[in-house]
């Protein structure tokens, strides 16, 4: 247990100090976590809709990852961003609860084969961003292209990809609190 | 969208934001001299600024107001952060508020009893009033300019604290003008000022903090 924290702790700091792979080896430790904690309150979610939850609360970790003091244990700060979203996401979601149990049928019924952790919201608003942003997104997301394949692609340099990209991120939490609430 | 795709894109996304606390003084310290200028400019400086340097009743309320600004500015950097809530510590603004009633007791103690009314109702309550709200707008500003960075789950509260360090900030600039030495004019006065601009930014940051 103690040897994870310390793990987390190396991983962020190495990632605000902007190394992408210990980002990306964070983010993956991190995912399932957040998997269990978001399915053990919210079951009547669904596989997808718990997922919604769960990258909603990624981004936001994304999007706030400075104010995580380095001198500070990575698992508190963590999970009060969890717990502040998920309460946020539920609250949302739970004003929809009166709708009728048709409209759920094709969630709850959805097929144990597909991807668990398939979402369907971050793609809609993906779909919601300008032109530029989400073609940016979807090929690093989706596509898996570099940064600097991309740059190409649009003539744009790396540093602008770099900015948009990052512009694009917080949007997206803008459009989701608009999009829930 | 699958997460590892999110992943992806949230990986590649190594923008370095600045720390909280780089931020808010980045824009505090600007804030406080624009402040500063515009007091000079409405109202000028009072013209025995250099001389009460030695005059210790006077001086406490520098004391008091920067000290409530510091130990706000750090409580507020605290509570932006999400686990904020959880570690902060508040006792620190209980000693600031003794320490201001310790010394509105102990002028009330030496001032003779015929001057008591005059050295609370003073020549500027209206001024002192109405200029340590206006000069809070910009620090207080700064500060929650700053403070939409963090993440803060107690978005009154750190609202509040927000206008507690702006306006004790206000107040030390407001001092360089206040011709009242006596600290039941301005222990009283300050702090009736600042108490109305932490509630306000109590009501603000409930509405701007949120995340």
């Amino acid at each position: 247990m103690a040897a994870q924290i310390d793990d987390w702790g190396q991983l962020l700091t190495a990632a605000n100090a902007g190394d992408e792979q210990a980002y990306t080896r964070f983010l993956q430790a991190v995912a399932p976590v957040l998997r269990g904690l978001v399915r053990a309150r919210g079951a009547s979610l669904g596989a997808a809709g718990c997922e919604d939850v769960v990258q909603e609360v990624m981004l936001a970790i994304h999007l706030k990852r400075h104010t995580w003091d380095q001198t500070a244990p990575v698992r508190p700060w963590l999970y009060a961003i969890a717990r502040y979203k998920v309460v946020d996401a539920f609250r949302a979601r739970g004003r929809k609860n009166d709708l009728p149990i048709e409209d759920f049928a094709e969630m709850l019924a959805a097929s144990p084969d597909r991807d668990p952790t398939e979402a369907t919201d971050m793609a809609k608003m993906i779909g919601m961003l300008d032109g530029r942003s989400e073609t940016i997104v979807r090929k690093i997301g989706l596509e898996g292209a570099s940064m600097s394949e991309v740059a190409a692609e649009l003539r744009m340099s790396e540093g602008a990809i770099r900015v948009a990209l990052h512009r694009a991120l917080e949007n997206l939490a803008v459009l989701r609190e608009r999009h829930i609430k | 969208m699958n997460t590892d795709d999110l992943i992806r894109a949230l990986a590649a996304d190594t923008e370095a934001e600045a720390s909280l606390s780089g931020r808010m003084w980045l824009v505090l310290v600007p804030a406080l001299i624009l402040a500063l200028a515009a007091l000079w400019l409405a109202l000028g400086f009072r013209p025995d600024l250099a001389e009460i340097f030695g005059n210790a009743r006077a001086l406490i309320r520098w004391g008091l107001t920067i000290t409530l600004a510091l130990v706000s500015i750090r409580i507020a950097l605290v509570l932006a952060r999400p686990e904020g809530r959880s570690v902060v510590r508040l006792w620190p603004l209980a000693v600031v508020a003794g320490a201001a009633i310790g010394t509105l007791i102990w002028a009330y103690v030496t001032t003779p009893a015929e001057g008591l009314q005059m050295a609370v109702v003073g020549k500027t309550i209206w001024t002192c009033l109405v200029a340590i709200p206006t000069l809070s707008v910009l620090p207080v500003g700064a500060l929650f300019w700053a403070a939409r960075r963090g993440a803060t789950r107690v978005p009154a509260l750190t609202g509040a604290v927000i206008g507690l360090a702006g306006s004790a900030a206000a107040a030390a600039v407001y001092a360089t003008y206040c011709i009242e030495d006596s600290p039941l004019f301005y222990v009283t006065w300050y702090s009736l000022a600042i108490i109305g601009v932490t509630l306000v930014s109590a009501a603000v940051g409930q509405r701007i903090l949120r995340w």
